[in-house]
């Protein structure tokens, strides 16, 4: 398993390389996200923690957007490229087939966070809270982030190329849900139901504790964490059974086409 | 043990073609086995439910001694497929696309490396084993596909189709390598093809499928005396009536 997990990870490095679309997501969008919500942040004259309040936001989309498209690439990337079956051929299973990209998409993330709060410090007085929180938080979005491509790969299984849209816009609606520029208590309450469902909810919660914001949920942390581990093992599940479904249907051949 | 028993296998597809209407056949071990028949016949549906890509409606396969439905992860490891038009990740080179497979098959480093090599030389890839697969002709494409389909050494080959889009002395050189690496291995080769010529270059005994059916199964020679015809480009003018 180790050496297709490497596999994997082997074929998104090179993909990522050679890609200037993916130096691009890594680049222009979460910078011109995090520039206007910071120029936004010095127009209001927030106080230096409403400022991190709200570049949290903007940094955690980028670094899990970046993140979560290296996992869904697995399958787009195959489909793009028509060797679907070819893969799927081999004694491939649906843990390795996510984890390999997912671990060159946690490099990228890391990268773009990296990068985002390093510029965001320099121009928008953004601190970050220390290493623990800090490290904390971005286990929660790399998680999210597998959850996240997961669920678009069982999309695209389960209704064919059309689908693909799922891997540009599932970041911003969960994180939208989840609270990117406010806490999840400002949402309706049909909406709020919902947030208290995602996983990246109760780390943003966590987070932004460290700036001054009283934590709107319980134990965050275990909740987050919690929630992670039902969610990831029913994503793999559900992604196992639209594989089996792809074979039974002919659907994974349509994709080699 | 057969290398492949194929057991009243049914296969509909959703827009309601009925694409294997009970198909039984054996394949021993060791043979090379040619599936002829007109195009929509059925032929790379039966390929594909042999691979463990399709799951039939009806019926079983039993691939090296498992069975497709029970026990598809077994077979993976000991088969592979080649197909025509060959596609693979068209950013990667001719090498990477090979060294990615050969870490699927979980070959060890040294192990893939030195079988990367003979297969680049096998097939005559040497010049373009540095390119980019986007950037090499169809023909090389459908090499690299075959060098991938003996990647992991498999016990049961597939090929789908093995030598469209192949000049005829490109073809001819491959078809000679398929019976090379059979004899030296001792793999069974199942294989369909158009092309009768290669079916009579390769194959020990072949099956004439049409609508999902099989007309005529036996050697090459057995087919063209029951048929009475002088060669098999007769026999598959003769079933394909």
């Amino acid at each position: 398993m180790i050496q297709r997990i490497l596999a994997f990870a082997y074929r998104d490095w090179l993909f990522a390389r050679r890609n200037i679309f993916s130096v691009v997501e890594m680049l222009f969008w979460p910078i011109v996200g995090m520039l206007s919500i910071g120029l936004m942040g010095n127009f209001l004259q927030l106080t230096r923690d409403q400022q991190a309040f709200i570049l949290t936001g903007a940094i955690v989309l980028g670094t899990l957007q970046v993140t979560q498209l290296d996992v869904a690439y697995a399958l787009l990337h195959d489909i793009w490229s028509k060797s679907v079956k070819h893969t799927f051929l081999t004694p491939t299973g649906v843990v390795e087939y996510l984890i390999g990209p997912w671990l060159i998409g946690m490099v990228r993330g890391t990268v773009v966070f990296s990068m985002l709060s390093g510029f965001s410090m320099y121009a928008f007085r953004f601190y970050l809270p220390g290493f623990t929180p800090t490290a904390i938080l971005l286990i929660g979005v790399f998680m999210n982030a597998l959850l996240m491509g997961g669920l678009v790969s069982i999309l695209v299984l389960q209704y064919g190329q059309k689908a693909e849209i799922s891997a540009w816009t599932f970041a911003y609606l969960f994180i939208l849900v989840a609270g990117i520029y406010y806490p999840a208590s400002q949402l309706p309450p049909f909406f709020y139901h919902v947030a208290l469902l995602i996983p990246l909810t109760y780390f943003l919660d966590y987070f932004r504790t460290f700036y001054g914001h009283s934590a709107h949920l319980a134990h965050p942390l275990i909740k987050g964490f919690g929630l992670l581990a039902i969610s990831i093992t029913a994503m793999f599940a559900g992604l196992k059974m639209s594989l089996s479904r792809a074979r039974r249907t002919g659907v994974l051949l349509r994709l080699s086409e | 043990m057969k290398a492949v028993a194929v057991h009243d296998i049914q296969k509909t597809y959703a827009n309601g073609t009925r694409a294997l209407q009970g198909v039984t056949l054996e394949v021993e071990v060791g043979e090379i086995f040619g599936v002829l028949g007109p195009n929509g016949a059925g032929k790379t549906t039966l390929l594909n439910i042999i691979s463990t890509l399709l799951v039939p409606d009806m019926g079983d396969a039993q691939v090296l001694g498992w069975s497709v439905l029970d026990d598809p992860g077994k077979i993976r490891g000991k088969m592979n497929l080649c197909s025509g038009n060959a596609n693979f990740a068209w950013s990667l080179t001719i090498r990477e696309n090979l060294r990615f497979y050969g870490m699927l098959y979980g070959l060890s480093k040294a192990e893939r490396e030195h079988k990367i090599e003979e297969l680049i030389a096998a097939f005559s890839l040497e010049p373009f084993a540095d390119r980019r697969f986007d950037e090499v002709s169809t023909g090389t494409k459908q090499r690299l596909a075959l060098a991938k389909a003996m990647i992991n050494n498999p016990e049961l080959l597939l090929l789908d189709e093995p030598t469209v889009g192949m000049d005829p002395d490109i073809a001819l050189k491959v078809r000679r390598h398929i019976l090379e690496y059979q004899k030296r291995t001792g793999c069974t080769v199942l294989v369909t093809t158009h092309y009768m010529p290669e079916a009579q270059m390769l194959c020990g005994r072949v099956a004439f499928v049409r609508d999902g059916k099989i007309l005529a199964l036996g050697t090459p020679d057995e087919l063209q005396t029951k048929l009475k015809a002088k060669d098999m480009e007769g026999v598959f003018l003769e079933l394909a009536k």
